[in-house]
């Protein structure tokens, strides 16, 4: 392992125009400012044909876009974009550029050889002198790093760029120097205003209160909120109230829970605090308070993107997943959900860990307003499909609960508690009554793109605007 | 919010025209309210609207669109005496009275009598600048109106309608709030934000405990045939068995 002290040095030792199937991770989120530092050397050295791994992509990423309008980038694989990448690939990306994966599926395709990685630019909030790293420390921490875990083992050069470089040991290493070949000291690698999420807030809209408590009435009458139960939930404000409501039914009843898994925010921690669930299985911290106590607890354990959801790895964390809340952008008459473009097929965003935690989660629950604005959520064909509908249980909306015909446990259940049921076509009927009958997108000529999930089975495609 | 009127489980709905409306927007919001009600009525529960009063150019222009409408009645703001009879003058629909000053309170005889009232509905923010008074977390300065209000509305045959609770996230104070109304004989609560809706529904409704203590008043008054016994160490004679007669009466509704 060798300590570099700039980038410039760093490309003394590797060669540009070779390495250039290259990976980040997005823990820094809106404030990283690695990407765009290592960025600008390949587009100031005119580097061609660029393979592109970021496991997701931010609106602050804006080296990508001028790598792209420089005509530099290859193909681009991740999980998940927003902002102006995202809408310059929609509107002027070349046939095929890009391959929308999964958390757990980008963590398997790099472990098994479909993803190949040149060097792996890891920002890495604190480094020791051996090399090893976490996430939970220094002036850029952004708790756990469990997307970049797949990419520090498996690609065939690896880059630690740090603010903070220290001698002393750490409690829980993520990222294990053995692995490391390079360790880059930059004057920052993190904006912390833009690290930390702005969405962990408890929603207290009227509509999606209401959907959360339906939520948590519907999951209490299925009998699964019992002791040693396993939950996960976004980190939008419906999810979240959802956990808020099951953590008083929990206090009730003095039920708890054997983990929560997926992103951690400040209200998860609290409840493991008090005492509420045995353990945090944190694949990405949301919120300080995470960050905070991924390093104090040792029973909030950062994992990795393989440990969390690849179908390979026999020990993931999703597998004994009771229990998962997730939302939609869209979900049509066969129980598809669309969270990677909006209605005029423009990308917004991707899977993330969205179709791993459905396909494994013994439950599956997509909570959405029923409408937003004059656009239907339920619609007859989504737009793009992110999640197969054969792994989607339940929709909640604010006028009704809709569940999949394949579950008659669950239709079973909602019968003996009294709850009533619509069919996915009335709640769409429903919906339309407020907005009318949208026009579908009519642009199906161009491939951008294609929506991969975890075991490589391509199962939608994006198009050009 | 328009759209989501009836997903919020109230027993009634009240479309605002009135302050909740800058007066520039009145007329568009006027059309945007017949729109809606003329697309989606009969919604689910009752649906009111609140007008705004005769001394403003817009009363008129409400009732004039709106009226047509099959909607269940108007909510009168700054109701008096005078002010319903030229309402009553304009439409045949009920109306809810809102009580918000003084003079109101103090002739509110005179408005529950109106046949056309169906119900008295109390305004605390106005009330409360109208008498110079600080509206309070306890609300202390209510105890006489909202007495005055819920035994005129018993005489008359009318609904008494508690003021809304104005802090959102107040849980905690929202309880107490709608307890202390309750005991006073106001068994109804106009909510501004839905949140609080379920609330309402759960805390104005009889306790379980209510429940269970009135069918074993009216049990064990099958079994003893007589017109007195003690229960619970109480005694129970004909008013007590018929306040659990009410009360089984009262949560047939419920069910």
């Amino acid at each position: 392992m060798k300590v570099l002290n700039s980038l410039d040095a760093l490309f003394q030792e590797i060669d540009i125009h070779k390495e250039k199937n290259i990976s980040f991770h997005h823990h820094l989120r809106n404030g990283d400012l690695v990407i765009n530092q290592v960025l600008e050397k390949y587009s100031a050295a005119k580097v061609k044909d660029i393979e592109l791994f970021p496991s997701s992509i931010f609106p602050s990423y804006h080296m990508i876009k001028r790598l792209l309008e420089e005509d530099s980038i290859e193909h681009i694989t991740t999980n998940y974009m927003t902002g102006p990448v995202a809408e310059y690939i929609s509107y002027y990306g070349k046939e095929h550029l890009v391959t929308m994966q999964t958390h757990g599926g980008r963590a398997r395709a790099i472990m098994e050889g479909k993803n190949q990685i040149d060097v792996a630019f890891i920002a890495a909030p604190a480094v020791n002198h051996k090399g090893d790293a976490v996430g939970y420390m220094g002036p850029s921490k952004c708790g756990s790093l469990g997307y970049a875990i797949a990419d520090s083992i498996y690609a065939k050069k690896v880059v630690l760029l740090t603010d903070y470089y220290i001698e002393e040991d750490f409690d829980h290493v993520e990222i294990q120097g053995k692995n490391v070949d390079y360790v880059v000291r930059l004057d920052t690698i993190g904006d912390s205003a833009g690290i930390v999420s702005g969405t962990t807030n408890i929603t207290t809209n009227p509509i999606g209160v209401k959907i959360a408590k339906k939520t948590a009435h519907l999951l209490e009458s299925f009998g699964v909120i019992k002791n040693g139960f396993s939950f996960q939930s976004g980190a939008g404000g419906i999810s979240l109230k959802v956990t808020s409501e099951l953590a008083h039914y929990m206090k009730e009843h003095q039920i708890k829970a054997s983990f929560f898994s997926g992103g951690i925010t400040a209200h998860h921690v609290k409840l493991l605090d008090d005492g509420y669930v045995e353990r945090l299985y944190d694949v990405q911290c949301f919120d300080l308070e995470a960050i905070d106590s991924l390093r104090r607890n040792a029973n909030h354990i950062a994992i990795s993107a393989s440990k969390y959801a690849n179908p390979a790895d026999p020990n993931q964390v999703i597998k004994d997943l009771d229990v998962v809340i997730l939302g939609a952008t869209e979900i049509d008459l066969d129980y598809n959900v669309n969270v990677t473009t909006d209605s005029h097929g423009v990308i917004m965003g991707g899977s993330g860990g969205h179709s791993d935690t459905a396909s494994e989660a013994k439950i599956t629950v997509i909570v959405s307003p029923l409408f937003k604005g004059r656009l239907p959520i339920v619609k007859k064909r989504v737009t793009t499909i992110t999640t197969l509908g054969q792994h989607v249980d339940v929709l909640v909306t604010e006028r009704g609960i809709a569940i999949n015909p394949l579950r008659k446990d669950l239709l079973h259940k909602c019968k003996e508690a009294n709850i009533p049921v619509k069919t996915m076509e009335e709640l769409y009927l429903e919906a339309l009554r407020f907005t009318g009958e949208p026009k579908e997108a009519k642009n199906k000529e161009n491939v951008i793109g294609e929506v991969m999930d975890r075991t490589y089975q391509v199962i939608d495609q994006l198009y050009r605007k | 919010m328009l759209q989501h009127a009836d997903v919020f489980e109230s027993d009634a709905v009240i479309i605002d025209l009135e302050d909740s409306v800058v007066i520039q927007k009145k007329a568009e919001a006027r059309r945007l309210v017949f729109e809606y009600l003329d697309k989606f009525l009969p919604l689910k529960m009752e649906v009111y609207i609140r007008i705004n009063d005769p001394s403003t150019p817009y009363f008129l222009e409400d009732l004039a669109l709106l009226d047509p409408l099959d909607v269940d009645g108007y909510v009168l703001p700054k109701a008096t005496k005078e002010t319903l009879d030229i309402v009553t003058k304009h439409t045949k629909k009920p109306i809810v009275a809102i009580i918000e000053s003084a003079y109101s309170v103090v002739t509110l005889e005179e408005i529950a009598k109106e046949k056309q009232v169906s119900a008295l509905l109390l305004g605390a923010e106005d009330y409360t600048t109208d008498m110079n008074i600080e509206r309070t977390v306890d609300g202390e300065e209510l105890l006489y109106v909202r007495s005055k209000l819920a035994v005129t509305a018993k005489a008359f045959g009318k609904e008494a309608i508690d003021t809304p609770f104005t802090a959102k996230d107040e849980e905690e104070n929202l309880k107490k709030d709608i307890l202390r109304a309750k005991n006073l004989g106001l068994h109804s609560k106009s909510i501004i934000h839905p949140n609080h809706v379920d609330l309402v529904n759960q805390l104005m409704m009889p306790s379980p405990a209510l429940i269970d203590w009135a069918k074993r008043v009216l049990k064990k008054k099958e079994m003893t045939q007589k017109g007195a016994f003690s229960l619970d160490g109480k005694m129970v004679d004909e008013p007590v068995i018929k306040k659990a007669e009410q009360l089984i009466e009262e949560i047939k509704k419920y069910s």
